[in-house]
């Protein structure tokens, strides 16, 4: 902590916020909101005279509620940096410790929040985690029963400098304990948290260390489900806790019941090894809760085009070969906000972090894809009357309509979304390696045979063709009845393509992409969705049961939800059967024909629409 | 246009990943038939050494212009695949993959038959795309050399320290009046047994 303080290369900037991030890898533009402490930090001289006056006392944050706090304080006593900061929710405007500071005139009342603006090359995503509050689980009777603590708050007992100076004391009357149980995996491992808050057991384990340490005769037990040791040294630190005579329960408590007159609680339990049930009377219960995302960190991501896991986690590019990578190229993960992490495994992933923002921010140049847009200027109808909306469609500001000129892009901020050519009425723009003609060659590939028996899925690059590709790795079957066609983002579909699919005989036609919050491309899916909200109807009038085309919206840690979809797809397909479709289809041809018209206009697809009709003709 | 296209279409066993639902050689037969390709050849690993010198080999041999990968996911052998192909005079872009490991044999183990007929909808697409794909260049932007780690707890502070000694400036950004985080509130920690801070 001292050490990034004092680093003449790191600048720590604390009580302030990301606000914006704009630009890309190598050159990002930053909003930092830094909010203001009332107190300037080159004046103020952390000697305290301010707390000794102030009058408000709230919960110390820091201590888990379990002290209080002055409206001016530091955090703890190392903080850093070591400069006082008023809590302005807290504060009564006395103004006494103005009068406290006297000569050295540190706090100063009129500070504003500041932004500040900063060019950077990558960024680091290291926010953490927060802490389950088990106050739900009723049967454990958090918040209710004083002797029940969560694990941290224990953690801040067992402090030299905490509020009992290390002493354990039972919270209720103050009394020393004489036996304590701990309980493992509260919210995790269960229908509150799926996943394994991976470092409870070894946290716990040293809580009953420390414990036994401080009080040979205390009798310590620790209820589990299973104990979870696998890095190194942690199974011989577990051997030493049982060789020191703690008790490990293999059980996970049903309920906790106070005795309402000297608050000692019985714990109610199996013993699996014992195969019996237990009732156990102990003063203290101290409750390992799970580690859970923080509250604002899909609003967070979503600045940073980084998505989030099912389990709220940030999820990496690839869990084995890019576990530090992020969607958003310069955009790495470090530590819990990827997961659940102990101290040295977020170490080594800081290292890992700053090992990978360091090969591009030691490139004197970065390379980057080229599947920019570009606008044909003799189509582009901008130059007869006022257009522009491809304009309006770039979040990057990459596209510029001058008036009376025909758009252009300008490539080094177009990030190839392809929502913009999807979206001209000319047909004027085209997007590299994801042309119409190169997506219209792919349809027809796929239904050249029995296209009525076909599901044409389109999928985006980084949600839904990734949670295809989650369903794969995790092995989650569904029916062999649909093929995928990838773009970059949602935004890129054009109607025409899923016109065209029906109009040479689709079975059913599935859109898919992000989810709204989660898009790479920032607006690509919202204009994707408000383009194919029209399509249902237009299908319904050309004789195409609705339900034949879908949308779906997913992210890639869910292959779950792909499979699922695929499933239903597929059984609704049967449900139609073939003859309708064919019927559907026949009838529907010559309104689907007149969609996609403009299609015909263009010498390289019409070539393949022709070519196909060509050889339809002569079988 | 037409009768320039030279493509070369490589289909991946992938162990039994992909060979152990459908038959790969058939595949790549049946691949051979499709307009435009001059040469369809499976291998037991399409990305390992003699995968790669095969498809290179291929490229020198056959004057491919174009070539189509059928194993594994885009998203995780693409790069690789364009390097191969650059390496053997080609531009990168000029290569196109077709996903029949995670998008068929391991979601459709049950259907090989069905699976087959999708691994080859998936090669034909794939083959569609290469007649139509052009070279491109590369972007090349500038690099500012600077960092931002959002988050001084534990893995931000230890981001923050490497790339500073890395020499890089690096702004450390913390919405609580402290740098710290959870690990400033532990008291000790295993499994060494000392002070946090």
């Amino acid at each position: 902590m001292v050490d990034a303080g004092h680093h003449p290369k790191i600048n720590v900037l604390t009580y302030s916020e990301l606000e914006e991030v704009r630009g890309f890898v190598g050159n990002f533009k930053v909003k930092v909101k830094k909010k203001p402490r009332f107190v300037i930090p080159e004046k103020c001289n952390g000697c305290g005279l301010c707390v000794d006056v102030c009058p408000i006392e709230v919960p110390n944050e820091f201590d888990e509620g379990t002290t209080t706090r002055k409206a001016i304080y530091v955090p703890f006593a190392q903080a850093v940096p070591l400069v006082y900061t008023i809590d302005m929710d807290a504060c009564i405007e006395c103004f006494k410790c103005i009068e406290a500071c006297g000569k050295l005139e540190a706090i100063d009342f009129s500070q504003k929040e500041e932004i500040i603006e900063l060019d950077i090359g990558t960024i680091i995503v290291a926010t953490g985690y927060d802490i389950y509050d088990p106050t739900p689980i009723k049967q454990y009777g958090y918040g209710r029963y004083p002797n029940v603590l969560t694990a941290l708050e224990l953690e801040r007992l067992l402090d030299e400098s905490g509020p009992t100076m290390g002493k354990l004391y039972r919270p209720s009357d103050m009394k020393a304990p004489g036996k304590v149980a701990f309980i493992q995996c509260v919210g995790s491992r269960d229908d509150i948290h799926e996943y394994c808050s991976g470092f409870c057991c070894m946290y716990t384990i040293k809580n009953s260390l420390i414990l036994r340490e401080k009080y040979p005769d205390l009798d310590i037990s620790i209820y589990y489900m299973d104990i979870r040791t696998p890095s190194k040294g942690y199974e011989e630190f577990y051997r030493r806790a049982r060789e020191e005579g703690i008790k490990f329960i293999q059980g996970k408590p049903s309920e906790i019941a106070q005795d309402p007159n000297n608050h000692n609680l019985f714990i109610y339990s199996e013993d699996l090894a014992k195969g019996k049930a237990i009732r156990d009377e102990v003063d203290i219960v101290i409750l390992s809760t799970a580690a859970e995302p923080r509250p604002d960190s899909r609003t967070l991501g979503s600045k940073l085009g980084v998505t989030s896991g099912p389990s709220g986690f940030y999820m990496e590019s690839h869990p084995k070969l890019k576990p530090i990578d992020t969607p958003t190229e310069g955009v790495f993960i470090a530590g819990s906000s990827q997961g659940p992490k102990d101290i040295p495994y977020s170490v080594a992933q800081g290292s890992a972090a700053s090992s990978r923002a360091s090969r591009i921010l030691s490139s004197p140049e970065w390379e980057i894809e080229p599947l920019i847009a570009f606008v044909d200027a003799d189509k582009c109808r901008n130059v007869r009357k006022k257009c522009g909306i491809c304009e309006t469609r770039c979040p990057y500001g990459a596209i510029i309509a001058p008036e009376g000129k025909p758009a252009y892009v300008i490539g080094a901020k177009c990030h190839g979304c392809g929502t913009c050519v999807a979206d001209c009425p000319e047909g004027a723009i085209t997007q590299l390696h994801y042309t119409d003609v190169q997506i219209v060659a792919q349809i027809h590939a796929i239904l050249r045979e029995k296209p009525e028996e076909k599901i044409l899925v389109f999928t985006c690059h980084w949600c839904s063709f990734g949670a295809a590709d989650t369903a794969g790795n995790s092995h989650l079957k569904y029916p062999p009845d649909n093929r995928i066609i990838k773009v970059m983002c949602s935004g890129r579909l054009d109607r025409k393509f899923i016109y065209e699919a029906f109009r040479i005989g689709a079975g059913m036609v599935l859109a898919s992409g992000c989810h709204p919050q989660d898009c790479h491309y920032i607006t690509g899916q919202h204009h994707a969705e408000r383009r194919l909200k029209a399509v249902p109807k237009i299908l319904e009038r050309a004789g195409i049961s609705p339900e034949r085309f879908s949308v779906k919206w997913m992210s890639a840690s869910e292959g779950q939800t792909f499979s699922k979809v695929m499933k239903e797809s597929s059984e609704t397909l049967k449900s139609i059967g073939i003859e309708r479709i064919k019927e559907e289809n026949e009838k529907a041809k010559p309104e689907l024909e007149k969609r996609i018209k403009t299609f015909r206009e263009d010498p390289d697809v019409a070539k393949i629409l022709l070519a196909d009709e060509k050889v339809d003709i002569e079988a | 246009m037409e009768e320039d296209l030279r493509i070369g279409v490589f289909v991946c066993h992938c162990g039994s990943n992909i060979a152990g639902v459908i038959d790969p050689k058939k595949l790549a037969e049946r691949a051979s038939e499709l307009p435009g390709v001059v040469v369809a050849k499976d291998h037991g690993y399409a990305c390992s050494d003699p995968g790669q010198v095969l498809i290179k080999d291929s490229i020198k041999e056959y004057n491919l212009n174009r070539v189509v990968v059928s194993a594994c996911s885009p998203r995780l052998h693409e790069p690789t695949f364009r390097v191969c192909v650059y390496e053997a005079g080609l531009n990168p872009y000029l290569m196109e993959m077709a996903n029949i490991r995670e998008h068929c044999t391991w979601v459709h183990p049950d259907y090989p038959e069905e699976a087959f007929e999708k691994a080859f909808d998936l090669i034909r697409s794939a083959v569609a795309k290469a007649r139509y794909l052009a070279p491109l260049e590369t972007i090349k932007v500038p690099v500012t050399n600077k960092a931002l780690v959002i988050g001084a707890g534990i893995a931000g502070i230890s981001t923050a320290l490497d790339l500073g000694d890395m020499g890089y400036e690096t702004y450390l950004i913390e919405k609580e009046p402290s740098i710290g985080g959870r690990m400033a509130q532990l008291d000790k920690t295993f499994p060494t047994m000392d002070c946090s801070i």
